[in-house]
């Protein structure tokens, strides 16, 4: 087993569609200056540096090469993770491997995206530059252009996530406006964030159910945001972080599995032999393995609060049942008594969530910050009434099936 | 803050292009076999010998168990819809394609509302997604068994699969 670790220290930029203040480098020593600020000590007292963004995304391939210096790299071990929208999840955990192996004290978790360096977010070196392979394949074997809007394009970003939900609502008999109702839930949450991208003070389902039609059953008020933003984390090993930090938040489990590829064709243009890509086996297979570690055998009793990486609205029920959190098919009317709201029995994303705040690479890894946030009682105005012992944090990515599940608590194991 | 320097009103832009048709990526050469299949009308799969899976378009590797999907099988031209999603009506200048408007360009057309399907056909573990065919919106239903619409002149290519469409009885 690993030595015991600990979050001593959070750091995170403001998030919006356009942080024209600062580069990708300044917007990235923000959040590693915040994050040592808060955990009270200095570059020196760092061992590591774990790094990561989704690849491409800024525009830049390989924006660590010109970044480091901001994030305290010379004269320190750098590791570079990337996962796809996993990344931060896997920043996260890294840094915990490299404090709980033994090999250093304190390392450092930084993750970050700035999609408004590339001229169209999210387009030519988003997505699409993604996607790009698959596309030239297609279009040599002769795929007709017709097709291939209707396929690839009609949903955009949404496009695999629409079919998931689809096949989430037949299953489930989850109807669009739940899908409404976690939207505006998530709106409202981030409103009470200040770090958070689209702030909506009181937002309802019914403003939500006013916006456009993408691709039924989604609106664009369904849709996340592409975000700039930036987030970073220190962790510690047990002596030192109960030295540095009063409420240190404790790593009690990990897990991170991946299925085969499941989005619409795989990266290789041959098929996938998941047929409902709502099922998600690798945050099942996730959250067993960080329970297990963690010692939870019922996490729909032991877990008091859930981040879950949901980009859209039909993700946060999906996972929420793929974490245990509910059973089966049942998220949606346990999100419709309000259980899931910020002073619920099982409170969800009450950060806003990706659906609210987007910088991919960064957003799973705020994810395990703020669950870490709410167990050390510093999420501000948007902490949870409750005493939170055990978080949940989770993320998505890859090509639809890398997951990554932390379960974070207030005491060690 | 240490490495901060004082904040700017904005960042400075440099343009540029990029030249997207720089990459060379290469294919399976199984996508060879499936296109050629689809000038006799047939939708070829492999099977993993390990768990007996048959996946299309045919890959080479079986994704859980890792083992190479070296058997072939032809699979049936109907299946049945396992997903769907419909498009609001096309409108001019809501997607651009390589720089153009597919309304201009005659791919689609004004007014059109698009349901791409997800199709397991019959005999395969695995979905093929396009587009469902005569048939209007409010008739689609998840379970619907619709059949193969191919191009009237087949070239070996994915197009010679045109979409699907249900299946009525007479």
């Amino acid at each position: 087993m690993f030595r015991n670790c600990a979050i001593i220290g959070c750091g995170q930029t403001k998030h919006s569609s356009r942080r024209r203040d600062v580069s990708v480098a300044e917007l990235v020593g923000q959040a590693v200056d915040a994050a040592l600020l808060d955990a009270g000590i200095t570059m020196k007292d760092v061992g590591c540096v774990v790094s990561g963004n989704m690849q491409g995304f800024g525009g830049v391939a390989q924006p660590d090469l010109w970044i480091g210096d901001w994030m305290g790299i010379p004269g320190k071990p750098a590791i570079r993770i990337a996962t796809g929208g996993t990344t931060g999840g896997s920043v996260g955990q890294g840094a915990c491997y490299t404090v709980a192996s033994g090999m250093y004290d304190i390392s450092l978790g930084v993750a970050w995206e700035k999609h408004s360096d590339s001229k169209e977010a999210g387009a030519t070196t988003g997505l699409m530059h993604v996607g790009m392979g698959n596309l030239f394949h297609a279009l040599t074997y002769g795929l007709s252009l017709k097709n291939l809007i209707a396929t690839t394009a009609v949903g955009a970003a949404a496009g695999v996530a629409v079919y998931q939900a689809r096949f989430y609502m037949n299953r489930s008999g989850c109807r669009q406006e739940h899908l409404d109702m976690v939207a505006a839930k998530a709106r409202r949450n981030a409103a009470k964030n200040p770090y958070a991208h689209l702030q909506w003070p009181n937002c309802q389902p019914s403003d939500i159910a006013k916006t456009e039609l993408i691709a039924f059953p989604f609106r664009y008020g369904h849709v996340c945001p592409a975000s700039d933003g930036a987030s970073a984390i220190v962790v510690a090993e047990e002596k030192t972080a109960r030295k540095l930090c009063k409420q240190p938040a404790w790593f009690l489990g990990m897990g991170s599995y991946s299925d085969e590829e499941n989005q619409l064709q795989s990266e290789n243009y041959g098929g996938v032999g998941v047929i409902d890509p709502s099922e998600q086996m690798g945050c099942r297979v996730s959250a067993q393995k960080a329970y297990a570690m963690a010692g939870i055998t019922d996490p729909q009793k032991e877990i008091d609060l859930a981040e879950i990486y949901q980009p859209f609205p039909s993700q946060e029920l999906i996972f929420s049942e793929r974490l245990g959190l509910f059973d089966d098919g049942t998220a949606w009317r346990h999100m419709e008594k309000g259980e899931t709201d910020i002073n619920g029995r099982m409170p969800i994303s009450v950060s806003g969530g990706v659906n609210a705040t987007n910088a991919i690479g960064s957003s799973a890894l705020q994810r395990i910050l703020e669950a870490a946030l709410q167990v050390q009682g510093k999420a501000g105005e948007h902490q949870v009434p409750k005493k939170v012992r055990k978080a949940v944090a989770h993320g998505w990515g890859g090509v639809t099936n890398y997951i990554t599940v932390t379960v974070l608590g207030n005491s060690p194991r | 803050m240490p490495y901060l320097k004082d904040e700017r009103p904005a960042t400075m832009m440099v343009e540029g292009d990029w030249q997207v048709g720089a990459y060379r990526y290469k294919a399976p050469r199984l996508l060879e076999e499936f296109s050629a299949g689809m000038k006799e009308k047939k939708i070829i799969g492999s099977m993993c010998m390990g768990c007996g899976k048959v996946i299309t378009q045919p890959r080479n590797i079986c994704g859980r168990c890792h083992r190479r999907m070296e058997g072939r099988r032809v699979l049936s031209d109907w299946g049945t819809i396992t997903c769907f999603v419909t498009s609001p009506p096309v409108e001019k200048g809501r997607y651009k394609i390589f720089g153009m408007d597919p309304v201009d360009t005659g791919t689609l057309k004004l007014g059109e509302i698009l349901i791409p399907v997800f199709v397991r056909f019959d005999g395969s573990d695995s979905n093929i997604n396009c587009l469902l065919l005569n048939a209007k919106p409010e008739e689609v239903f998840i379970g619907m068994r619709v059949k193969a619409v191919w191009a009237k002149e087949l070239k070996g290519a994915m197009s010679d699969l045109e979409g699907v469409e249900p299946i009525r009885e007479k």
